[in-house]
């Protein structure tokens, strides 16, 4: 697949599977086109050249974004049913699911509250929710933990790992953070600079399933793929930097 | 200082004004000719209700702002939502609001009564477009500044574009055209009692301009405290009406 916004393309070239019920993670510096690569996946945006083979309908697959984009006049509940009515599920049976759904992401009681009196970790399950409700068979995330502060952005991504590891979800990360790549994915992929970004490496994670994402970082593994990920990365920043620092 | 006491504070200050200008009033420092006591005034409130003859002119007045806010709305918001959505349309009506909202829109007042005679049509037409323009721009900002970000998530979830409408454009719609609701209530009955001053012959503006010629003071001052409570009240049921529909915000 090659992304272009009209000129030089911006990833060129990228390959990337994600098997059933796999957990990957694309990383790489800022301007890869990652965020791209997501929208078109999920056809908010057109490759230039290349496919996308997802096997999959449209409606099988979820996305979240780094801000919630939460609907602000509408109850958490109502937020999270909005998809399932979309596709046709009657309002009292769907607001009877996005109220299962808010109690597992341990919203239990918030159904009522609207966005603006959630806090950002809240809001942050609600978006979870709202995706999740939809049943994806693969789920798209674009650095959507960034927002969030240490100590709940450790929680939620807990209870993300344990949800779609129990649902057998296929994952697609998008992230800057290598810590969480890793201790998340069973595939970390490596961006080159862009413009013409490429993947140029992809790294298996041999930490085992089933797995809590803050105690995987403890992990005799996780410390030797940490270093040869950050090794890359670094390289690939500093290629880029050179040609100014020269300057 | 206490903030809790503010009204308290406020409420005695008002009553020392009004206090130190009643006194003034009676030792023959004012002139009543030009500023009558405040008893005086309320004498010659009491004096409109006792004898009724102002209820005919309340609902005139009310009819005309309320008729001139309502079609307003609803063509601003017409206006403002085709605009957002047809570029071609925007490029015709741009230009013209933007002059309307320029010129002070009540100098169009004479020409309506020529239009439209001395009735009500002519009160309303101006509080129309006094109203019709605010509501227009914005409705018009309003949808071009709609977050992308819930767009594309309502696309995501699997919505269609009547969903879109439902969910993303018309409550953020129903919300801008809210939040300047006060605006436009005032603008309202600006033009209908603007209108009634130019010519009329019933209408709180009309007994305005009756209490002008007749050099009647204590009725001027009646009328503009009855105007004022007027849409003072209004203002609370807009503010409350805004509070309960946008709770979310």
């Amino acid at each position: 697949m090659t992304i272009s916004y009209g000129g030089e393309p911006v990833l060129e070239r990228a390959s990337i599977a994600v098997g059933r019920g796999q957990f990957v993670s694309l990383v790489g510096p800022s301007g890869s086109g990652k965020s791209s690569l997501l929208r078109a996946v999920i056809g908010l945006q057109k490759p230039l050249a290349g496919t996308v083979e997802t096997g999959l309908d449209p409606s099988e697959i979820g996305i979240l974004f780094q801000d919630d984009a939460l609907l602000p006049w509408k109850t958490a509940r109502d937020n999270v049913a909005l998809g399932l009515t979309f596709h046709g599920m009657a309002r009292r049976e769907a607001l009877a699911q996005a109220d299962s759904w808010l109690e597992r992401l341990g919203l239990t009681g918030f159904g009522d509250r609207f966005p603006r009196h959630l806090s950002g970790g809240q809001r942050k399950r609600v978006a979870l929710a709202q995706v999740l409700a939809m049943t994806p068979k693969l789920l798209l995330m674009d650095e959507p933990f960034a927002s969030l502060d240490a100590i709940v952005r450790a929680r939620v991504v807990q209870d993300v790992a344990a949800l779609v590891e129990r649902e057998r979800i296929s994952v697609l990360l998008v992230t800057h953070d290598l810590e969480e790549a890793i201790s998340l994915s069973d595939y970390v992929y490596l961006l080159s600079q862009g413009p013409r970004a490429r993947i140029i490496h992809d790294y298996p994670v041999p930490i085992p399933r089933p797995r809590d994402p803050v105690r995987a970082r403890m992990h005799p593994d996780f410390a030797a793929l940490y270093d040869k990920l950050w090794t890359d990365l670094s390289r690939e920043v500093d290629r880029e930097q050179r040609p100014e620092a020269a300057a | 200082m206490n903030h809790r006491y503010t009204w308290l504070r406020q409420i005695a200050a008002l009553a020392f004004v009004l206090l130190v200008w009643e006194a003034a009033g009676r030792f023959h420092l004012l002139n009543p000719l030009f500023v009558p006591s405040p008893s005086q005034i309320g004498a010659a409130l009491a004096e409109l209700f006792d004898s009724g003859r102002i209820w005919p002119h309340l609902e005139a007045t009310f009819t005309a702002a309320l008729g001139g806010l309502g079609i307003g709305i609803v063509v601003g918001i017409l206006l403002g939502v085709l605009a957002a959505l047809i570029p071609f349309i925007a490029e015709l009506i741009e230009p013209v609001m933007t002059v309307l909202n320029a010129i002070p829109r009540v100098i169009l007042a004479p020409l309506f009564v020529i239009w439209l005679g001395i009735g009500l049509a002519s009160k309303v037409a101006l509080a129309f477009i006094l109203v019709a323009v605010l509501i227009f721009f914005t409705v018009f900002g309003g949808i071009r500044q709609v977050d992308r970000r819930l767009v594309e998530r309502i696309i995501t979830l699997g919505g269609t574009r009547w969903s879109l409408v439902r969910h993303v454009y018309l409550p953020s719609v129903a919300a801008w055209v809210l939040s300047n609701m006060k605006v436009a209530v005032g603008f309202a009955f600006t033009g209908a009692c603007v209108g009634e001053f130019v010519a009329a012959t019933r209408g709180l503006g009309y007994l305005l301009s009756f209490a002008q010629s007749t050099y009647n003071s204590a009725l001027m001052f009646a009328l503009i405290f009855l105007i004022l409570v007027v849409v003072l009240a209004i203002f609370w049921i807009a503010g409350r009406l805004e509070k309960h529909l946008l709770r979310w915000n």
